[in-house]
């Protein structure tokens, strides 16, 4: 099993900040923000020592949450730094996104970090329709669309147009292109059943993330028989699974942190915005419906003391089949960085080399 | 379907054509399908004198004297001047865009911009032109089959004809000789190719640019072999932009402005 460290960029609030999305900016800190980029590159060295195969950057909007809206800018800062861990980007956001734009992005990262980029193509969660004014019904659309564009202005040595539904280029050639031929790791990442068969039709990998194992194994199960389909069948390393993990010394003491886990969002839209989302955006597991997710707090897939979460990721291989995970490390009720580093030295030292054989 | 039917004597042939519109003349070339309108050439006509031929032996009637393309090239530049064509845009397609391809070849002076749909000049070793059931036909032309309109009624005689004609005259699947010519073509180029071609691969594309270095080459995203009958919108949107502007159809006229 591989591992990767999803970094958000901690942001230590120095006061109070209201429950909400998108969060004012005037609540921004500058001293705060500034710690967030140091804190992201002590934890990468820290990670990149402790053995950890990557580090993943996402993109998310308007809040303290996650504080890499542009994750092909972070990464660039990062892979600058650390020379041995590859940086896994699942990923931008594809529907809100101009698709040629991003494959320039993307090639010009693999390149300056020597080829340790890997790519997650992402749809978005339900609220970031809202960043950039994006319809939630045609992200779907938009997301398929752009995530072929992408890899067909990577392959593509002559400059071509593009006709699409959504997008119309009259002249597509992109400078540079990927150091890694014919293009990084790409992930199409999503359960449902698209995203499953757009990754089988390209021969792509897939990434699913926070749902139960034997939920998430329906999706996984679902890419490989379309994998079948288009005559190939993916290794394990083609399948992530990202999901959030609370690791203490003890199995009483990881539960005692979780009490202090929230059930909703830290910053939640409004209930008039939320509601009409949850009517507007459709989603689904290999074809099953399931509601959006809007203003819930995401699950924690990993709860315990080493040994515990050891078996956990076990379960986790045999049921989704997955061959590297994407860990974003929880501290309950505690934005403080000095616990989150306590974490991964912990994972480090008494998870990592119990995995390496799952 | 405003198009009307009627024939022309050329070479010795009785050809029968489609016809609709008005402006400059476009003349199509259809693939190993034979001859069948679809909503591209209904978009096309509202711009464009359309003139969509049916190729010799494709029909009702037999033609066992054609032997290659280049003869089949000729035969339809005599049709053409016989209906007093004296230059006009041209559009290939799959089959027809190889013979679209000889006859610019042969006789640049009538062409004034040439459209290759998905055309079949240049295609990798060992294709074969779609062939079987209709289900089968449409599974192979288009990315998404139901998309195809209701199969004409064609009996079994007429199209074993029709497919040993093409095996007769498609050439090989690379022509060094009209390779050697596409080469010196002065004539403005568009190669368009749909993203889920399973036919002829979209990469071919690419080799048309090598040849032919001021062609154009568009993806009509989502679309199969049939591109035109496929995503008839998307085809038209940007063939009838190349036809009119040509080598500056690259230039944007779109208005982004949303509130003035």
């Amino acid at each position: 099993m591989k591992v990767s460290y999803f970094e958000t960029g901690r942001y230590h609030a120095p006061h109070a900040m209201p429950p909400v999305w998108p969060m004012p900016s005037g609540a921004y800190d500058q001293a705060a923000g500034t710690a967030v980029y140091q804190g992201m590159v002590d934890r990468i060295t820290l990670v990149e020592k402790l053995g950890f195969d990557w580090v993943s950057l996402s993109e998310h909007h308007y809040s303290p949450r996650i504080l890499t809206p542009s994750p092909p800018m972070a990464a660039a800062y990062l892979a600058a730094r650390v020379h041995k861990i590859k940086f896994a980007l699942p990923g931008p956001i594809v529907s809100h996104s101009n698709p040629v734009r991003l494959a320039e992005e993307l090639a010009m990262l693999d390149t300056m970090a020597d080829g340790r980029l890997v790519v997650g193509l992402l749809r978005g969660t339900t609220n970031e329709a809202l960043t950039y004014d994006l319809n939630p019904q045609e992200s779907r659309e938009r997301t398929d669309e752009g995530m072929e564009l992408i890899l067909k202005a990577w392959t593509e040595p002559q400059p071509f147009g593009w006709q699409g539904r959504h997008f119309r280029y009259r002249t597509v050639s992109v400078w540079p292109r990927p150091l890694q031929q014919p293009y990084p790791p790409t992930f199409a990442l999503g359960t449902s059943r698209e995203a499953g068969e757009f990754a089988a039709r390209n021969k792509i990998g897939l990434g699913v993330s926070y749902g139960p194992f034997d939920v998430m194994g329906k999706a996984t199960g679902y890419y490989r028989d379309q994998c079948a389909l288009h005559g190939w069948e993916p290794t394990s390393d083609q399948i992530i699974f990202r999901a959030n993990i609370v690791l203490a010394e003890t199995d009483a003491e990881a539960q005692r942190a979780m009490e202090a886990y929230p059930a909703q969002a830290a910053f939640a839209l409004g209930a008039g915005v939320a509601n009409a989302l949850l009517e507007l955006d459709t989603r689904n597991i290999a074809g099953e419906s399931r509601p959006p997710s809007v203003n819930r707090a995401l699950p924690i897939n990993f709860i315990g003391g080493p040994d515990t979460v050891v078996e956990q990721i076990r379960r986790c291989r045999e049921q989704t089949g997955a061959g590297i995970i994407d860990l974003g490390f929880n501290t309950p009720g505690s934005s403080d960085p000095d616990l989150l580093t306590a974490s991964l030295e912990l994972f480090g030292r008494k998870v990592l080399p119990h995995i390496r054989d799952i | 379907m405003p198009f009307q039917e009627a024939w022309v004597e050329a070479d010795g042939f009785r050809i029968r054509y489609m016809e609709a519109g008005e402006g400059p003349v476009l003349v199509h070339l259809h693939g190993a399908g034979g001859l069948r309108l679809n909503p591209a050439h209904d978009l096309l006509c509202r711009r464009f004198r359309v003139i969509a031929f049916e190729l010799p032996g494709f029909g009702a009637v037999e033609n066992q004297r054609t032997q290659t393309m280049q003869e089949l090239a000729a035969t339809m530049a005599k049709a053409c001047e016989r209906l007093d064509l004296k230059r006009f845009d041209l559009w290939g397609t799959s089959f027809g865009g190889k013979v679209a391809l000889w006859l610019a070849v042969q006789q640049p002076e009538l062409i004034r911009s040439l459209v290759l749909e998905a055309p079949a000049a240049i295609r990798p070793e060992g294709t074969q032109p779609p062939s079987g059931s209709p289900e089968q036909v449409a599974r192979r032309l288009y990315a998404h089959p139901e998309r195809m309109p209701p199969a004409q009624m064609v009996d079994a005689e007429h199209s074993a004809r029709i497919v040993a004609l093409t095996r007769r005259l498609r050439g090989p699947d690379r022509d060094p000789a009209l390779e050697a010519q596409m080469r010196g073509v002065a004539i403005p180029a568009l190669v368009v190719f749909g993203t889920r071609d399973v036919v002829i691969p979209p990469e071919m594309g690419r080799i048309y640019k090598d040849l032919m270095p001021d062609a154009h080459l568009v993806f009509v995203y989502d679309a199969g072999h049939a591109v035109a009958a496929e995503r008839p919108e998307a085809f038209v949107e940007v063939v009838g932009d190349f036809l009119e502007r040509e080598d500056a159809f690259v230039i944007s006229r779109n208005r982004t402005v949303i509130l003035p």
